[in-house]
């Protein structure tokens, strides 16, 4: 195909575009609202990575000291920690300590902890593990024997938080595959269904044009283009307006979440998730416009 | 040029659009398809155009075996030849110009020599000084004139015509007959079906006579 075959193929997609305005406004609507869908799964199952990844990055066996633990009691379990192979450092937090690092996590939660008139954050003592990704069998044997020890209020292993919080990005990336697809398809028949009147609006000129020795592709690329555009420009404003929300999310409805808010929050996309929305919805409309073509020239 | 050789044509069961047709157009003809309503002019013209493919029988277009044409290169076939219709077939929405430009448009040519082409062939047809105009500004007359503007754009080495003067008063019949009969001297075989026997008596040209799918008469209008 030369370019003015090109130029003359993209003019005519323009031209059916324009002709079909409230047929490809819907078309266009449905198209962005599946992409968007699609795009916010992602986003936020970006966010629950990311948060996984940063827990994971400070694997800690926590074991926190119930306040009547004697000085003896604290100095037996910080060397039970410090013994075990499976350890690389101990830290030792104090209450103090412990209300400092809350506050400057949750600051909004100031009022709270002020309230209550003394700080219920028990001292802790943090074993940090030599391999964080290691099994989990020989560390259970760990928090089970220092479970036992007087003085033990409570043990926390922070890798299965992260494994949690992984395990919802997972199951966000499984609802976006579903509730998107769903819609996708649903775009797939809609822009299907504008290209389908469009083709028949056209009916005559197409009769004429195989008359006069059109090509199959000279008569089916401007309407392959139409749905290609349509889906390119939906997947281009959903990739928009995932990025929208990432910025303006925690501006407005973030903070009402509280400490959910690093859960529950919208990461913008990669460069290469954008690029697969905007692909994707090139490619949806391709579908459509084939679908309906296929319906069409076989009938 | 065309050679029909023993050709049925059946769309629908029992009754035969065309039984045992057989003709040859030489090149540079014209000819003259005549006959009443059904009795397969318009079918004889679909399957030049190879719209449809005969039930049996053989069909030859320039050496060509037309049923042996794969569909995706129906195209090649399509653009040696001119088809006027009496519906004239024209586009309401664009103007005379974009009309009679399309079969060149599909040829991809350049835009200088379709607006030199267009112009041409709309002065041979006497309508240069519409080409502006949408068909719907036109009188019947004047859009069938475009439809032959249409067909002869690219200089076809046939035409065919459907009922080309079904529409017109005698009048502006004989003048668009002398219009075919003006592109079949500058050398194109002309092909007309149609069904008004007192225009073919004006023209001189072979005439094949038509009747319930049949070839009746062969002759040459005086």
């Amino acid at each position: 195909m030369n370019g003015r075959k090109i130029g003359r193929a993209f003019r005519d997609a323009g031209g059916h575009l324009r002709r079909g305005k409230t047929r490809h406004a819907v078309s266009f609507a449905v198209l962005v609202l599946s992409f968007l869908m699609a795009g916010l799964f992602l986003s936020l199952s970006n966010n629950l990575r990311s948060r996984a990844r940063i827990l994971s990055r400070d694997v800690a066996v926590v074991v926190y000291l119930s306040p009547s633990a004697t000085a003896a009691e604290r100095r037996t379990i910080e060397d039970r920690v410090r013994l075990s192979p499976l350890v690389a450092s101990v830290r030792t937090v104090t209450p103090e300590e412990a209300g400092d690092r809350f506050l400057k996590e949750f600051p909004d939660l100031r009022d709270v902890l002020e309230n209550l008139g003394r700080n219920p954050l028990p001292a802790s003592i943090e074993a940090i593990l030599r391999d964080p990704a290691g099994p989990d069998a020989p560390i259970d044997r760990m928090i089970d024997g220092l479970r036992r020890l007087p003085g033990v209020e409570d043990i926390q292993f922070n890798r299965r938080w992260s494994d949690r919080v992984r395990a919802l990005g997972r199951l966000s990336d499984a609802v976006g595959v579903v509730v998107g697809g769903l819609l996708i398809l649903m775009s797939i028949a809609v822009v299907s269904g504008a290209v389908r009147l469009n083709i028949l609006s056209r009916h005559e000129e197409i009769s004429i044009l195989h008359l006069v020795g059109a090509t199959n592709g000279y008569i089916r690329g401007p309407f392959l283009l139409e749905g290609l555009i349509l889906g390119v420009a939906g997947g281009t404003v959903a990739a928009g307006l995932v990025l929208l929300a990432a910025r303006l999310f925690p501006l407005y409805l973030g903070h009402s979440l509280g400490a959910l808010q690093d859960l529950i929050g919208f990461e913008p996309l990669s460069l290469l998730q954008a690029a697969g929305l905007v692909a994707g919805g090139g490619l949806a409309g391709l579908l459509g416009s084939l679908a309906a073509l296929g319906r069409v020239f076989r009938s | 040029m065309i050679e029909f050789s023993h050709v049925w044509k059946q769309y629908h069961k029992p009754d035969w659009a065309l039984s045992d047709v057989s003709f040859a157009v030489a090149a540079g003809e014209m000819v003259f398809i005549t006959g009443p309503s059904g009795s397969g002019k318009s079918t004889i013209l679909r399957l030049m155009t190879r719209e449809c493919p005969p039930t049996d029988g053989r069909i030859l277009i320039e050496g060509m075996d037309i049923r042996r044409i794969p569909s995706a290169k129906i195209y090649v076939l399509r653009r040696t030849m001119g088809v006027v219709f009496q519906d004239f077939r024209l586009l309401a929405e664009r103007r005379v110009f974009d009309n009679v430009a399309v079969p060149l448009r599909v040829l991809g040519l350049p835009s200088k020599d379709v607006k030199r082409k267009v112009f041409l062939a709309l002065r041979m047809v006497g309508l240069h000084h519409r080409i502006w105009n949408t068909p719907a500004g036109l009188s019947y007359g004047e859009q069938q004139r475009v439809a032959i503007a249409r067909a002869v754009v690219n200089n076809p080495r046939l035409l065919l015509a459907d009922e080309p003067t079904g529409n017109l008063d005698p009048d502006l019949a004989s003048e668009i007959i002398a219009l075919f009969r003006e592109i079949n001297r500058q050398g194109t075989t002309v092909v007309i079906c149609t069904h008004d026997r007192e225009i073919v008596r004006k023209f001189a040209g072979r005439v094949l006579a038509l009747r319930e799918g049949r070839m009746r008469e062969r002759g040459t209008a005086p």
